[in-house]
């Protein structure tokens, strides 16, 4: 089997947005990988687990959940995607936008349009399995615009509140 | 056991209803499991012997309606209740509708639990027993200003916490005035959501607290023992994460006279079952001071420290005891050996905040080795959801000596892949290897004082390691035969649904 080149991204946190790519070298059931010129040999069990071999051996678990690649090596959780050509894995967060991170019940928005914010302001106080969670400034600025109400159940990934940076 | 008990109703979920579940067939009862709508393909259903549909996910209309549990206990012909920890474990309504209706409640009496739930009552025994206590007052005027004046009758830092809570939820520490409104709102919004009663109780703050527990267990026949203490001062906003046996702090002197504070306050209280008393330890040495913070009516989270330690098994003397036998030890006959550590395994984002997580185990791993027990409430291809507690497991370890059992929780949690919703494995690893946990410098805001080192040392993107980008590159979507435990072999395009049904 020819040999295929992957392209892959950090996906969680950190600005580096550093690639690397990984040249797989053949496939079966013992295959070769190579990461910036050095070949690792790979056996896997096709149920996650993989054994990765170049002067030690490295025991990882990896799965895909939709776009996203995630690796388990050494107690480190790593979630990764392919990159694509003129297209960021992650979503930019140049305009300041602050979303729900898993569904919750907004219990209280505490700032309007305009308002003044200072980094690590609470905005919204949202409330899930019985706690409340404050949705904080990730930056200075002003309230761009607000995006729920109180009482209002958010989904992940929803923009609550818009922060015009400066 | 010449038992009365034939089968147990299981009212809860997740780990806990697991471990009873195993405990029941071990001793020869027959379990039923309940569930919600959200759980109807949980662990906890698959592993008993029978299970009941009690209601939608919110718990109030499923795990916390007593009229539905002890219809379901009726319908299965169930003849005991276990209630677990969390859920209706503390709440006397529960026992008192079992009594009526002819069930055996796996716990303590509904009035011991009653004056216990009560943190005004369970002082006032509690210092009728001479057992000391932290200085603290629950406001006769509930208002803001009542609440106000009492935090400033006590001096700062105060703690304002739920009358009628634990866990944690509706609890505040309030270092001065100008923080205070905000708090005591704040904590009665969420007490009252939580256990419906927003009265509020005030008490001073021990600051760099231990909190060490006592397990007690009590029979009907006079007969309370002490199964030593439980050191549980490595805490998230008072939520237990790490818990060990023996404290490192606790000395031979002053183990001595917290067991016997804790079998005394068991004996006041009139106490039966299980049930744990919870101390604020202050100072070090032989001359550390304990007070008493709460009595736990029940079963607790992080009870197989103690089995391990005790080499005990602390749910089926709950059936001896509830079945109106003996306690199956005598004091003299139990005793420590080697340490115990537990770690809680939650679906969280400890890089943002904690924040609690839902999703898919896509994959899910569970460590294995002398020495190591995993107490779970999940399988791979299970989902995590958002309505209950995102408590998945709990990793315990024994080993001869503490710093025997930390290496062996640090590597059992390396071999712990959770994949597709994320959790804590990380952050506990951190946890185990930070120097101030190395060395048993525990205190309650140990966490909080040392976030910054916990927090994931750089940007992942920094470092992360070649392996991890060749294992991306060969990730794939599991989608291959399973084996089941019957030995047939469960090959489907979508072995997420198929991996549920396995072990029924």
């Amino acid at each position: 089997m020819p040999s295929r080149t992957i392209m892959l991204v950090p996906i969680s946190d950190g600005d580096d947005d550093r690639q690397y790519q990984v040249e797989v070298l053949d496939d079966g059931p013992r295959q070769r990988a190579r990461v910036e010129q050095r070949v690792y040999e790979v056996t896997h069990d096709g149920h996650g687990s993989l054994r990765i071999t170049s002067d030690r051996t490295t025991t990882a678990w990896a799965v895909t959940v939709g776009d996203v690649r995630w690796v388990f090596v050494d107690g480190r959780v790593y979630e990764l995607a392919e990159a694509r050509p003129r297209e960021r894995a992650r979503a930019g967060g140049h305009h300041g936008s602050l979303t729900a991170p898993m569904p919750a019940t907004v219990l209280r928005v505490l700032v309007g349009v305009g308002d003044a914010v200072k980094r690590g302001d609470p905005l919204v106080i949202l409330e899930a399995m019985k706690m409340e969670l404050p949705v904080r400034a990730t930056s200075a600025g002003r309230i761009g615009a607000v995006h729920c109400r109180d009482g209002e159940l958010v989904q992940p990934g929803v923009t609550l509140i818009e922060i015009d940076e400066g | 056991m010449g038992s009365v008990i034939r089968r147990v109703l299981i009212a809860n979920r997740g780990e806990i209803a697991v471990r009873i579940a195993r405990a029941c067939r071990e001793a020869g009862l027959e379990s039923v499991a309940v569930y919600s709508d959200a759980d109807a393909d949980a662990l906890h259903v698959r592993v008993a012997d029978r299970a009941v549909r009690i209601g939608p996910a919110a718990p109030a209309e499923s795990y916390l309606s007593v009229p539905t549990l002890i219809a379901a206990a009726d319908q299965t012909e169930a003849n005991a209740i276990h209630p677990g920890y969390g859920f209706l474990s503390e709440r006397p309504e529960l026992p008192r509708a079992c009594e009526k209706a002819g069930i055996i409640f796996i716990g303590p009496p509904a009035g011991v639990m009653e004056r216990m739930g009560s943190k005004i009552g369970a002082r006032a025994l509690m210092q009728g027993a001479g057992v000391p206590i932290v200085p603290g007052d629950t406001p006769r005027d509930q208002s803001d200003d009542g609440v106000l004046a009492a935090a400033r009758g006590l001096g700062y830092p105060v703690l304002v916490k739920a009358s009628a809570g634990g866990g944690g939820k509706g609890m505040r520490i309030v270092r001065h005035d100008g923080e205070a409104v905000e708090s005591i709102a704040a904590a009665r919004r969420e007490a009252t959501a939580a256990f419906g009663d927003g009265t509020l109780y005030v008490e001073r703050l021990i600051d760099r607290p231990r909190h060490v527990e006592i397990q007690i267990f009590a029979d009907a026949h006079g007969n309370v023992v002490h199964l030593f203490e439980r050191e549980c001062s490595v805490q998230r906003r008072h939520q237990k994460i790490v818990e060990e046996s023996p404290s490192p702090a606790v000395t031979p002197a002053v183990r001595q006279r917290m067991g016997d504070a804790a079998v005394a306050a068991a004996r006041a209280a009139g106490y039966r079952n299980a049930g744990t008393i919870e101390f604020l330890v202050e100072g070090e040495g032989d001359d550390a001071r304990f007070y008493f913070l709460e009595m736990n009516t029940r079963l607790q989270v992080e009870h197989p420290v103690t089995e391990a330690v005790a080499g005990v098994d602390l749910v089926r003397a709950q059936f001896v005891v509830a079945d109106g036998g003996r306690l199956p030890w005598t004091q003299e006959a139990l005793a420590q050996r080697g340490h115990a550590l537990e770690c809680r395994v939650y679906a969280e984002d400890p890089a943002h905040g904690f924040l609690p997580q839902a999703g898919p185990l896509r994959l899910y791993r569970e460590p294995t080795g002398p020495g190591i027990r995993v107490d779970s409430g999940v399988t791979e291809g299970d989902s995590v959801g958002v309505n209950y507690d995102p408590l998945l497991a709990k990793l315990i370890v024994h080993a001869e000596t503490r710093e025997a059992a930390r290496t062996r929780a640090a590597n059992a949690l390396r071999n712990y892949p959770v994949l597709g919703t994320r959790t804590n494995i990380p952050f506990l690893i951190r946890l185990l290897e930070l120097a101030a946990f190395r060395t048993g410098r525990l205190h309650t805001g140990m966490i909080e004082e040392h976030l910054a080192q916990l927090a994931p040392s750089d940007a992942p993107s920094n470092n992360v390691p070649p392996e991890a980008f060749i294992a991306a590159a060969f990730a794939t979507a599991p989608s291959v035969a399973r084996t089941g435990s019957d030995g047939s072999t469960l090959a489907d395009a979508d072995p997420w649904s198929t991996l549920r049904r396995w072990g029924r």
